[in-house]
Formats: structure tokens, sequence, C-alpha cells
């Protein structure tokens, strides 16, 4: 069964190739992606590639819901477990 | 009266990444040609030009440039496709040996074109797989990474330039006529400085077999030997090799370089285009005629004052013979005194970063007295003409006054002059 931590870990590994010049310790739960400087694209391509990586698949709509990473955990953790 | 100089350079090729390197092959007389890989299932004989050990972190190493303006482009392109890493390296090179990083201009006074037609074609090839595979996941940056515009705003965003931008397209053509638009630009006043890009042409087996279905493309028997197989005006040339080539050109106003605090030895003095109204691929005498006296005329200068030539010639039996006739045409009896080479011997066919390329090629040939090799060139089609031999550079040579063609399917012809203050000067001096 896939964790919230593994989630979290998917997003973080996106989080890293988008936006090279991050250091692993800025990107934390609590942040938001464009704080951390990821534009429009950059937030797509974050949520395409994490998507990838856990075998998922969610709406544009019920991606739009997450504020934070937090809120994104959240969502494709539904999701990795409502397909299993 | 304001001139256009050429206030900086920069290439990555399958012969060199880097000017220095460019220069020291072209003088060798290496060719970049051998075998391609990934290129199944085209039929034809897989060879082409290919840039090697390609690396954009190294490349990005190699320029001394402000830190902030590095991470800027290892951010920007850090993941991007090679035609577009390639263009960022070139146009920093350019941008470094232009000095703008220390004597800058008013960034909305700086201009961008792009030479990409076709460019980006590879990258869309891919795309097909990824589409097959998995559709979902097709990455959000395709749609930018699959225009000629991405070009333009990647290196724009780099540089931080905010004149006028565009991409420019007319197949072989293209990097010629980009270099064309950029100085007008600047003659119009537009723009202090043009940084012109030709996109390296990144093609997949569906662009090759294209080109070998219409008999394009390099199309003899299988060689062992790939460096054979472009052989530009020899009676045995069959066909163009495909060259991976990006290159740039900074153009900048005379004025502006003396605001500057610095000169540029080589002025691009004129350029023309002129169409055919022809949708095919065939060449045309006339309108290569039309096109070289049109940028003569324009430089003020008569066909006698030209010392040098870097001829389209793609090793294609009609367009060779097609532009040695036009050549004959508007030189008469001086074309046994133009030296004439095509830098496609070594490099293969750059498609629409050619002119670009070869403008580079050009330009290294004034500073530093020399003319390249016709690499292959053992029974030349014309007698009474001044090739430069298959081996060896022709070195001391005084070149004054350069012409560089290209001409395009769909009829494109286009014909640049460059004019040496100090032939055999370096291109830009500092005060």
């Amino acid at each position: 069964m896939t964790t919230r931590e593994d989630v979290f870990a998917a997003i973080k590994s996106s989080t890293l190739d988008v936006l090279s010049d991050l250091s692993p310790e800025q990107v934390t739960i609590t942040e938001q992606l464009k704080a951390l400087g990821a534009n429009s694209v950059d937030r797509m391509e974050i949520v395409s590639m994490s998507m990838e990586r856990l075998r998922i698949k969610a709406s544009m709509l019920e991606l739009a819901r997450a504020s934070n990473i937090q809120g994104l955990v959240d969502i494709l953790w539904a999701k990795c477990n409502e397909s299993r | 009266m304001d001139t256009v100089g050429v206030a900086g350079m920069g290439v990555l090729c399958s012969i060199g990444a880097g000017v220095p390197a460019f220069r020291k092959a072209l003088e060798e007389g290496r060719s970049g040609i051998g075998w391609l890989e990934d290129f199944a299932p085209f039929t034809g004989a897989p060879i082409g030009a290919r840039v090697k050990e390609f690396s954009f972190s190294a490349l990005l190493g190699e320029r001394r440039l402000p830190a902030s303006l590095l991470r800027r482009a290892q951010r920007s392109a850090g993941r991007s496709p090679l035609s577009l890493q390639a263009s960022i390296a070139c146009a920093l090179e350019a941008w470094e040996m232009a000095g703008l990083h220390e004597r800058t201009v008013e960034p909305s006074r700086v201009a961008l074109i792009v030479a990409c037609d076709s460019s980006l074609e590879r990258y869309s090839f891919n795309g097909t797989a990824k589409l097959n595979d998995a559709a979902e996941y097709l990455s959000p940056r395709f749609a930018l990474h699959a225009l000629a515009s991405d070009h333009v705003g990647t290196v724009s965003e780099v540089l931080e330039i905010h004149g006028d931008g565009f991409a420019v397209a007319a197949a072989s053509a293209t990097g010629n006529v980009a270099l064309v638009r950029g100085l007008q630009l600047l003659k119009l006043g537009e723009a202090d400085i043009c940084i012109v890009v030709g996109a390296l042409s990144e093609l997949s087996p569906l662009a090759l077999q294209a080109f070998h279905n219409m008999g394009a493309i390099y199309g003899s028997a299988g060689t062992a030997e790939p460096e054979s197989a472009c052989r530009p005006f020899d009676s045995e040339a069959s066909g163009f090799v495909y060259g991976q080539g990006a290159a740039c050109l900074v153009l900048e106003t005379s004025s502006s370089a003396r605001q500057r605090g610095c000169s540029s030895s080589v002025e691009l003095a004129a350029g023309a285009c002129v169409l055919d109204g022809n949708s095919s691929s065939n060449p045309s005498q006339s309108g290569e005629c039309r096109v070289m006296l049109k940028a003569l005329s324009q430089g003020n200068l008569q066909p006698s004052m030209i010392d040098y030539v870097n001829a389209h010639a793609t090793s294609t039996p009609l367009g060779d013979r097609t532009e040695l006739a036009a050549l004959q045409q508007v030189f008469g009896a001086a074309i046994s005194r133009v030296w004439l080479n095509s830098t496609k011997s070594l490099v293969g066919h750059c498609l629409f970063s050619a002119g670009v390329v070869e403008a580079v090629a050009t330009v290294l040939q004034m500073q530093h007295g020399f003319v390249h090799p016709n690499l292959n060139l053992q029974q030349p089609i014309a007698r009474d003409c001044r090739f430069a031999g298959p081996r060896e550079s022709i070195r001391g040579v005084r070149i004054a006054t350069a012409l560089s063609n290209s001409f395009g399917f769909g009829g494109v012809n286009s014909s640049i002059v460059f004019r040496a203050a100090r032939p055999g000067a370096p291109a830009v001096v500092w005060s």
C-alpha cells in the first residue's frame, strides 16, 4: 500500500528535477510550489512527473484543490489507494 | 554612416565545440562525418555529422560569465532538448566574445532572431512514442519545446533580451535569411545589437527517410567510408549528408560598438533574399544569380572585388552545378580568381542553421587568412573555378570581401557579404 511518505517522496523528487537550483532541505511538506519558484508550467510538470512515478492519474479539476504540497500529497495519496 | 559589424561569435558542431576548436578543425580540414546511431528504421545509409560528447554543464563551465547568468542558463535550459541547449551554449559564447556581460546596452535595444525551421523535428517524433505509451504523462513542457519560439523565449530569458525577437523559417536558407533580417533590423534603427542564433537541426528517422525518398540525401550504394560521402563540386557527388551544428553571431551597429568602447573588424556589409516562385526543391540559376547580384549591389561591390565565396554546395549534382553556373554568370572572367569552398564537406549540411555556421566559418577564414579544403574534391565538375583542394588549407590568403550563399527548398535564395576592415585581424578590438 502506498503511504503518504511515498507520495511526498515522489513529489519531492519531481520538484527537485524541475527546480534544479533548489536543495532537498528546501522542499518541505508545508511549502507551496509557487513559493519555491515554480511557475505554472513548472507546477504542471511536477504534478505530471509525480503521477507518472506513482502510476496514477488525477484530473486538473481534482488537483486544483491543492493549495500546498500537503494538499497535493492528500489528493494523490487518495488516488493511489482508490485504485488498489 | 553606421555600419553593422560582427561583435561576437559562437559555434557548436561535429568538428568542434567553440570558436577556437572549430577554427582549428577547419584549418586542419577535419571531417565530422561518420555513422549515425538511433536512426532505425531509416532504409538509407545512416551517415551524418553528429555533435559528439555533448555536455551542457561542461560548456557552461567553460564560460567566463557572471555566475548569475550561468545559473539562469542552467535553470532555464538544463533539462531542455539538445537543440535548445546548443543554442544557449553558442549564444553565451558569442555574448562573452562581444563583451556584453561587461559593457552592456539597454535590454530593449537588443533584438534576437533564431534560424529554426523543422529543427525540433526529432523532439516531436519522440513525443509520439510517449503519446502511444502513456498519453497522460506527456510532459506539460512538450508544447513549449516543440515550437521554434522555445529558442526565442529561452535565449531571451537567459540573456535578458527585451527588444524585437522572432524565429525565421526558410528551409536550407534559414540561417542566411535570419542574418539578413538582423542586418535589416539594425539598419532600420530598431535595435543596436541583434543576436542571430542558428538552431541545431535535430532530425528523426522520419525526416531522413523523407529526404531519402525524394532523392536529396546521400544515396550511393553503402560506403565503407562515411567521410567520403559528402563531396561538394565533385563529379561523384550523390546527395547531401545531414549535419548537426548550431552557431550564433552578435551583430552590432558601429555607433553602439563605439559607445561600448570597441570596434569590429568584420562588417556584415550586405544581404539579400529573393524567391523563385517555386514550391519544389529544384534550384534556379537565375534566382541564385539575381540574389548574388542584389547583395553585391547593396554593398556597392563589383563581383571582381570578392576574394572568397563560401558556397551553398551541398554535394547534390544538380544543386552544385546550378550554383557554379550562377557563379560563372555573376563573376565572368573573375571566377578564376575567387577562392571557392563549401564548409559542408567538413560538417555536413546543417540545414536550417547552415547559413549561420557557414558565416562563422567565413569570418574565421577572413580573420586568419586561410581557405579550408573541399574534402573529397577529386574530380571537380568545373575547370575554370579556383577551388580549394581536397586535403590542405590554402594559407596566407588575404580575404577582404567574402560572399556566402544559401539556397532552400521552396525557391528561397539568399546571399550575404562580409567585408574585413583589417584582413587578418581579430574580430573585436577593445579600446
